[in-house]
């Protein structure tokens, strides 16, 4: 069946490039370069170049890139990007052309429209689908958790993103994990994307330049997650000038600079973050209290560089090295990420593009106690990842841009290595670095059916090899939830193979135009994961130790769905979308019932593999010109699984399943100075596992379900209103001096959400038992910032 | 785990300040029935008693409603040689020893059966090897600094020294303390371990040569002049000490990283086909025990 769909395909691509080829028999050039914002050289994304009055037309790259062929004669083009002055001129092609279009920004801070730039309809009109795209203007006008905005705090309030609470580390999209997100900065993986546990992102907004989430109708040219990519870009730059950007918050302050090197050919950023709340407390704290000496951090650095050699070449290197910090005198906690990234941009003809990245990735975690001279025990981890990739855009023609590459990524991590001290005698417990690679290579189309229908279709072939050198561990099969017992364990050599994997990724997405301002799309993806993480927590911890596929632990698959319905109201003023979905999920880790996941050299006998599915319904309608900006979103939606052994082998709902979710995000323009914002979300409360009963056992009180389901009860719903105001101040006629104070209240009506519902034994009391509500933000939290940049 | 959780919550409830927690009425469905065994053998020349009872509903604030009708027998399967329990009240089964020489012998094996309306339900155990005490000691416990659980009146703090015995078997053990002859009994008062090392050797190999002082902290429980420390060690099954993990972090489950609540683990043997299923734990224990008298 499949073997006949590619022939089908086949067929259908040659006659249609055949076609292609007979119907224009005239000369053809071909107009290409890249497109910038005219303030800063920043390159610009997604925009939209197109032969005027038709919808001919192709949009930039996410290198700003485009390349557009065009017959032979006078052609008036046009190149448009919301938030920017549409850009038209008449060009005679008898050539090639090679040209980059300078924009420039639209109105001032009132009038001032958001959104990325992109072409106004393109929601309707492009083939993406699932696909949210967040520009960090947007993002700042979302009232922000303590003052500080962040991209992961405001991708929530997205439709079909959600977590298990407030404070938790990453996201859930669609029904998937938190470890099923590709996490991209600069092409780079970022392993934990949380600073303070998972209040904010280690992404500094001001070296942000924009987000794009991907939910469904992923492209072939992304892989290695099953259920989303979080693709976040870094500025360039400024190439023209000197600019400076900062703030001063409540938790923390940022600067940013960034400059030409050689102007409008090479330019640099550079932006720091530092947290300081523990030196504000410290002053609150009495000598005695044991905390007087905490150290409670965080920082991170991210940097970028780029060097325009000529118009072909064009290099990059980018980094990012954040950490966060808990200590005191008889502890010490600390994790962070380091990312490296280096990238050259190579323009092979007026058709062919070529990206080619190497990047380099770090998560790592200490945790010590004990004092220095006394006992002690401390732990560490990492995962490392190298990895080289090379992307090729061919625009064939007006109707066909093929993109195809290669992928190979090694992981390299160390699950623990802990020593222990006592009285002078060490003990260890090291566990043996584990090697995985995984290599792919792509092909994706997209292709212009006829006016109405495009089609991206594509392969993601991926392979990955489970490599020595290590110790391969064999278990056998037993009842189900409980520990596999050892039959043998076998010894491998450096880069022997011990265990391989296939996965064809095939990638569909359809977009039919039912007139100018409405289409139905349609996709589907099937997606590949090698690395997963453990964690048998509420919320995933700094601490959880990914595991990569093995022996025994197949790679995850997942395959979705998606349809849609995409339509614009009042001259694109608003944007509206119906999708639904359906997500199948294999090979999902869970754990036996009481596993012993630290510190285990056998930890995999611990796992256990089952099946996830989700599915639901995500409406959203978003308005972004005017006065008033914003969007309101609405999923509806279950999240379950199946695992052998776990819940009397009946799906249970998973741990972040939120039937309801209602996010609405509002910002006004309210007078010349002001603006101000509103947040406000309801969401079902997460499933919990509650006891029906309690066993009476030396004297302890142990609570029992005796229904053995898991996930058996919901806490209460959660929701919450934000509010927030900027006032920007009078511009400094002579220097380019701006400044804002930005007011912020978080959950204004000072409510209490759940974050988990837990049961315990009352103090003193062995008989008598409580349920307690834990809620990690108990009241409101006001919060004033002052942002600058010149 | 749970230090290095507690400490992560900890730290972010300094950072929010506002992070809270508060007693909620919840409405929870009634259970279905269950038999609880309760059995700890021990060799200490005292009644020995298994009880057994039904589960309870969670918020329950009785005692849970005892089995009376059950016949209760343990097996000493080295010696070929039966006891039976005789129920007494409140779900308690005892045998008594009159004259007689304690049940509960090292290294032999034993087997618990327990009939209730016509189904019997079972339990192997063996009976392992304790470890030996050297002495207990008593230290003023220091008022001056901060710390956890400081006090300014004067008190004192009772440390266990033992030595456990080296060889490539990891033993376990249950630490029980007592204040003028009452048992500290409460939740946070149960203190089980690991060759005394207080934490798992994987590598079975590796056996620690002793307690090292002070990991057989005796808790904070303080003590005044002229109080009476005892401590026993009773030696438990590599079962019976993950029991009492596992019972130990379910009964204080909260927090951002709570573990997902899990039924515990139980040695009892419920046959194919019974309509009510038992749980609950049987060990056989060796007991060592040394006292203070604080002066």
């Amino acid at each position: 069946m499949r073997a006949t769909l590619i022939f089908l395909f086949l067929i259908y691509f040659t006659h249609s490039f055949a076609q292609e080829e007979n119907r224009i028999s005239v000369e053809k050039y071909t107009l290409t370069g890249y497109i910038k914002d005219e303030k800063n050289g920043e390159t610009l994304t997604g925009a939209m170049v197109s032969k005027y009055g038709s919808n001919i037309g192709v949009s930039a790259n996410e290198y700003g890139f485009y390349s557009l062929t065009l017959p032979k004669g006078e052609h008036i083009i046009s190149v448009s990007i919301i938030g920017y002055k549409t850009f038209t001129f008449s060009v005679i092609l008898d050539q090639n052309i090679n040209k980059i279009f300078e924009l420039k920004e639209e109105g001032k801070n009132l009038d001032e429209i958001i959104i990325t730039g992109e072409a106004e309809d393109k929601n309707v009109s492009s083939i993406e689908m699932s696909t949210a795209k967040l520009d960090i203007k947007q993002i700042n006008k979302i009232p922000a958790f303590l003052g500080e905005i962040d991209v992961i705090r405001a991708i929530q309030l997205l439709p079909g993103v959600t977590t298990v609470g407030e404070g938790a580390s990453g996201f859930n999209v669609r029904g998937g994990n938190v470890d099923q997100n590709l996490i991209l900065l600069d092409e780079a993986p970022v392993y934990n994307s949380s600073h303070l546990f998972g209040f904010f992102s280690v992404f500094n907004p001001d070296a942000v330049k924009d987000v794009k989430l991907i939910k469904g109708g992923i492209p072939a040219q992304y892989g290695g997650r099953a259920s989303s990519i979080l693709d976040v870009r870094m500025k360039e730059g400024n190439n023209k000038k000197l600019a400076v950007t900062g703030g001063i918050g409540t938790v923390f302050s940022r600067i940013s600079i960034e400059a030409p090197i050689i102007k409008e050919k090479a330019s640099f950023i550079i932006a720091m973050r530092r947290s300081y709340l523990d030196a504000l407390v410290k002053p609150f704290l009495k000598d005695s209290n044991p905390l007087k000496n905490t150290q409670f951090y965080f920082y991170d650095l991210t940097a970028k560089f780029n060097y325009r050699i000529n118009e072909k070449n064009t290099i990059f290197a980018s980094g990012y090295l954040g950490r966060d910090v808990f200590a005191a005198s008889v502890f010490n906690f600390n994790y962070g990420n380091t990312t490296a990234t280096a990238r050259w941009n190579h323009i092979f003809n007026k058709k062919l593009f070529m990206n080619a990245t190497a990047f380099y990735s770090n998560y790592d975690y200490l945790i010590q106690f004990g004092s220095t001279n006394g006992p002690n025990f401390k732990w560490r981890s990492n995962i490392i990842n190298y990895s080289l990739k090379t992307d090729f855009i061919y625009y064939l023609n007006t109707r066909n841009i093929i993109r195809f590459g290669a992928q190979s990524l090694l992981y390299n991590f160390k699950p623990y290595d802990a020593i222990s001290t006592f009285e002078n005698a060490n003990v260890n417990f090291v566990a043996e670095r584990r090697y995985g690679t995984e290599s792919s290579i792509f092909v994706g189309i997209e292709q212009k059916i006829f006016e109405k229908l495009t089609f991206e279709y594509g392969l993601r072939l991926s392979i990955y090899n489970y490599i020595g050198k290590g110790t391969a561990y064999y278990f056998r099969d037993t009842i189900a939830n409980t520990t596999l017992p050892l039959q043998n364990s076998k010894n491998y050599e450096f880069g022997q193979t011990i265990q391989s994997y296939l996965n064809p990724e095939p990638r569909f997405s359809a977009n039919y135009l039912l007139n100018k301002s409405s289409s139905i799309k349609i996709s589907y993806n099937r997606m590949a994961q090698y690395i997963q993480l453990i964690s048998n927590t509420a919320a995933s911890t700094p601490l959880d130790v990914y595991t990569i596929a093995s022996n025994n632990l197949k790679p995850l698959t997942a395959d979705q769905g998606s349809l849609g319905y995409f339509k614009n109201f009042k001259n694109n003023m608003f944007e509206s979308s119906v999708e639904c979905y359906y997500k199948y999920l294999k090979n999902q880790l869970d754990y036996i019932d009481n596993a012993d996941l630290f510190i285990n050299p056998t930890v995999e006998n611990q796992l256990v593999q089952g099946l996830g599915r989700a599915y639901g319904t995500e409406f959203y309608l978003k308005k972004s010109k005017g006065k008033i900006q914003g969007w309101i979103s609405y999923t509806l939606s279950k999240t379950e699984r199946l695992v052998r052994g776990i819940s009397n082998d009946n799906w249970f709902y998973s741990r972040y399943d939120r039937t309801h979710c209602l996010n609405t995000s509002l910002n006004y323009d309210i007078a010349k100075r002001w603006n101000v914002s509103a947040n406000f979300v309801f969401l079902t409360g997460v499933p919990g596992t509650f006891p029906n009963s309690k066993l009476q056992i030396q004297n302890i009180n142990i609570p029992y379900n005796t229904d053995g389901i898991r996930n058996n009860y919901r806490i209460t719903p959660y929701h919450r209103l934000d509010i927030g105001a900027t006032y920007s101040f009078k511009k400094n006629d002579t220097r380019k001096y701006q400044q804002t104070l930005v007011f912020s209240v978080y959950n204004v009506y000072n409510r209490r959400n759940a974050f988990s519902i837990y049961f315990r034994t009352k103090d003193g009391e062995p008989l008598q038992t409580e349920a307690v509500r834990f809620s990690v933000v108990g009241s409101f939290i006001p919060a004033v910032t002052y942002n600058f940049n010149f | 785990m749970k230090p290095i959780n507690n400490f992560l919550f900890f730290s972010l409830s300094l950072f929010l300040f506002s992070s809270c927690e508060d007693v909620v009425q919840i409405k929870l469905d009634e259970g279905s029935e269950l038999i609880v065994i309760d059995a700890f053998i021990n060799d200490l020349r005292i009644d020995q008693k298994i009880r057994i009872t039904k589960n309870n509903s969670y918020f329950s604030t009785t005692d849970p409603a005892p089995l009376t009708n059950a016949v209760v027998s343990l097996k000493d399967l080295t010696l070929n040689k039966a006891y039976s329990f005789n129920y007494e009240n409140n779900g308690n089964y005892v045998y008594k020893l009159i004259n007689s020489d304690t049940i509960a012998k090292t290294n032999h094996q034993y087997e618990l059966s327990v009939s209730l309306n016509g189904i019997t339900y079972t339990s192997m155990a063996t009976q392992k090897r304790s470890a030996k005490i050297d002495s207990v000691s008593a230290i003023l416990r220091d008022t001056r600094g901060g710390g956890f659980g400081s006090t300014k009146d004067p008190s004192y703090l009772c440390l266990l020294f033992a030595k456990d015995k080296t060889d490539s078997n990891a033993d376990y053990y249950w630490i029980k303390t007592y204040k003028n002859d009452t048992l500290f009994s409460g939740s946070r008062d149960i203190n089980v371990c690991i060759d005394g090392t207080g934490g798992e050797v994987y590598d079975v190999n590796v056996d620690s040569t002793a307690f090292t002082p002070p990991s057989a902290f005796l808790g904070f429980n303080r003590y005044n002049k002229n109080d009476v420390c005892k401590v026993e060690i009773h030696s438990i099954s590599k079962e019976s000490y993950f029991f009492f993990i596992q019972a130990l972090a379910q009964i204080n489950n909260g927090g951002l990283f709570a573990q997902t609540p899990e039924n515990i683990k139980t040695n009892i043997v419920t046959p194919i086909g019974a309509k009510t299923k038992a749980v609950g734990q049987f060990n056989m224990a060796t007991v060592v025990s040394a006292k203070k008298i604080i002066k």
